[in-house]
């Protein structure tokens, strides 16, 4: 299935993940790949991480194109998923990742975290003082999600927290992921959501804004950035165990995907919105 | 009634980035040791001055918790107030305050405005107090073309946010009279 397969992004990883969780396959081509998103990149590397943990990892042709392999090299990801695949770091490679794969483990370091990225962006774009605080708020956001509900049963070894952010022509991609308890390990801890599917997970968090715990004052982030991309005409995909929310500018839905552990999370922005006319959400 | 003592609390102070619970805990330790030792009706005006970025999240756990235990009553008369450089910056203030169904007053651009949890009601019989410092809830009644109850029932609830102070003066039949006091001072 994989066989053929050019691209491995958002819309196509799932593919390989029903390749390998479902089907059982031991190899995955991936010679043909020519593009890759931080998402896939993430998602891939998270694959690789938990079939290895389940002494099950698939011999993995990687991607032959120069720029490809470059690109996930400099992204970190053979070192991430600790592979001796490396290509040459050269400079130009370092150039062309706006912020390699980053681990995200306590609440502490996030601070810390989100000022990379901040700066990396900065470095690259004339951000207007709006674009730049709302952009920063979502990471804070939703980098604290990790340490506050990937391990929230404290039954998982390591969640692994990771994002990564690239820039493209005419948008700008931002990847978060773990492999931890997923949202309906976390909202399943709350009483009345014991036993809830993954999909019924997302809904909740998404459309009615409950949170694990039963404050008042928490949850409600995941669906106000929900709308602050819809509000920017971006792409938007939160994946948790089997169930996967999709929407671009013309709608989206939720999804049968296959099952895997934890929550990835992909934002796609238009570039037009670093400009000084970007839209108050 | 004295004149009130005001004590100011720079969010800046924790950073000009703020965004996680644990840093919205650590600076609302700091807020609530400030709060504990003015004295009874004395007041913090939270300023945002400075700050870059303000989450949401660290706007509950810092603002929208104190606000919480001030309502139930844990420091005494003592009331807080916002003091902001633009409303951009209190965007996630509003959203916990209102989710939490508490309000606060905000100062921007030299007008005072009710963030978080309100309605037009609650709106027009506060802008009535800060416009009068000091009134009664038969004036503001007369003022606002209400029944007495009705009237009551509004200051009551504002005094439960602690957006205004009221002092029992005296009573009329079974019912008590109230001195309304604006918590702006000047």
């Amino acid at each position: 299935m994989t066989q053929g397969l050019t691209r491995l992004t958002v819309e196509t990883i799932d593919g390989v993940l029903e390749r390998v969780i479902e089907q059982g396959a031991e190899a995955l081509d991936l010679r043909g790949i020519r593009f890759t998103d931080p998402y896939a990149l993430l998602l891939l590397g998270l694959l690789v991480l938990e079939m290895t943990e389940r002494r099950h990892a698939p011999r993995i042709e990687w991607p032959e194109a120069p720029a490809v392999r470059t690109w996930m090299n400099a992204m970190g990801f053979f070192t991430e998923i600790g592979t001796s695949k490396a290509v040459r770091f050269s400079s130009r490679s370092a150039r062309s990742a706006l912020q390699p794969i980053t681990a995200i483990t306590d609440e502490a370091g996030i601070g810390r975290v989100v000022d990379g990225f901040h700066r990396r962006l900065a470095e690259r774009y004339p951000l207007t003082e709006l674009s730049r605080r709302t952009l920063t708020a979502i990471m804070i956001e939703l980098f604290q999600n990790i340490p506050h509900h990937s391990n929230a049963t404290g039954n998982v070894a390591d969640p692994h927290g990771i994002a990564a952010m690239q820039d493209y022509e005419d948008s700008l991609f931002l990847a978060i992921a773990d492999k931890g308890v997923g949202l309906r390990g976390s909202l399943g801890l709350r009483p009345g959501y014991e036993g809830i599917t993954d999909s019924r997970a997302l809904n909740s968090i998404l459309h009615d804004g409950i949170s694990r715990f039963a404050d008042a004052g928490r949850g409600g982030e995941l669906q106000r950035i929900v709308g602050v991309v819809r509000s920017w005409d971006g792409v938007l995909a939160l994946r948790t165990g089997s169930a996967l929310l999709y929407f671009d500018e013309r709608g989206g839905d939720i999804y049968d995907v296959p099952d895997f552990p934890g929550v990835q999370l992909a934002i796609r922005i238009p570039l037009r919105l670093f400009d000084a006319e970007m839209v108050d959400p | 009634m004295t004149t009130m003592y005001v004590e100011e609390f720079r969010i800046a102070q924790f950073g000009a980035r703020l965004g996680t619970r644990l840093e919205g805990r650590h600076a609302r330790e700091k807020l609530e040791s400030l709060l504990q030792s003015l004295s009874d009706e004395g007041q913090v005006r939270i300023c945002l001055n400075d700050l870059e970025v303000l989450s949401t999240s660290f706007a509950d756990e810092l603002i929208g918790k104190a606000c919480r235990r001030m309502i139930d009553g844990e420091f005494g008369d003592r009331t807080m107030v916002l003091d902001t450089p633009s409303l951009e910056l209190i965007d996630g203030i509003d959203v916990k305050l209102a989710q939490r169904r508490l309000a606060m007053l905000c100062l921007h651009d030299g007008r005072w405005r009710l963030v978080g949890f309100h309605t037009p009601a609650l709106s027009e019989t506060l802008q009535r107090v800060l416009d009068k410092k000091r009134t009664t809830a038969r004036e503001l009644a007369e003022e606002l073309g209400l029944q007495m109850s009705a009237c009551v029932n509004r200051v009551a609830r504002l005094a439960e946010l602690r957006l205004i102070r009221r002092r029992k003066i005296g009573m009329k039949g079974p019912q008590d009279i109230f001195e309304i006091h604006s918590i702006i001072d000047g």
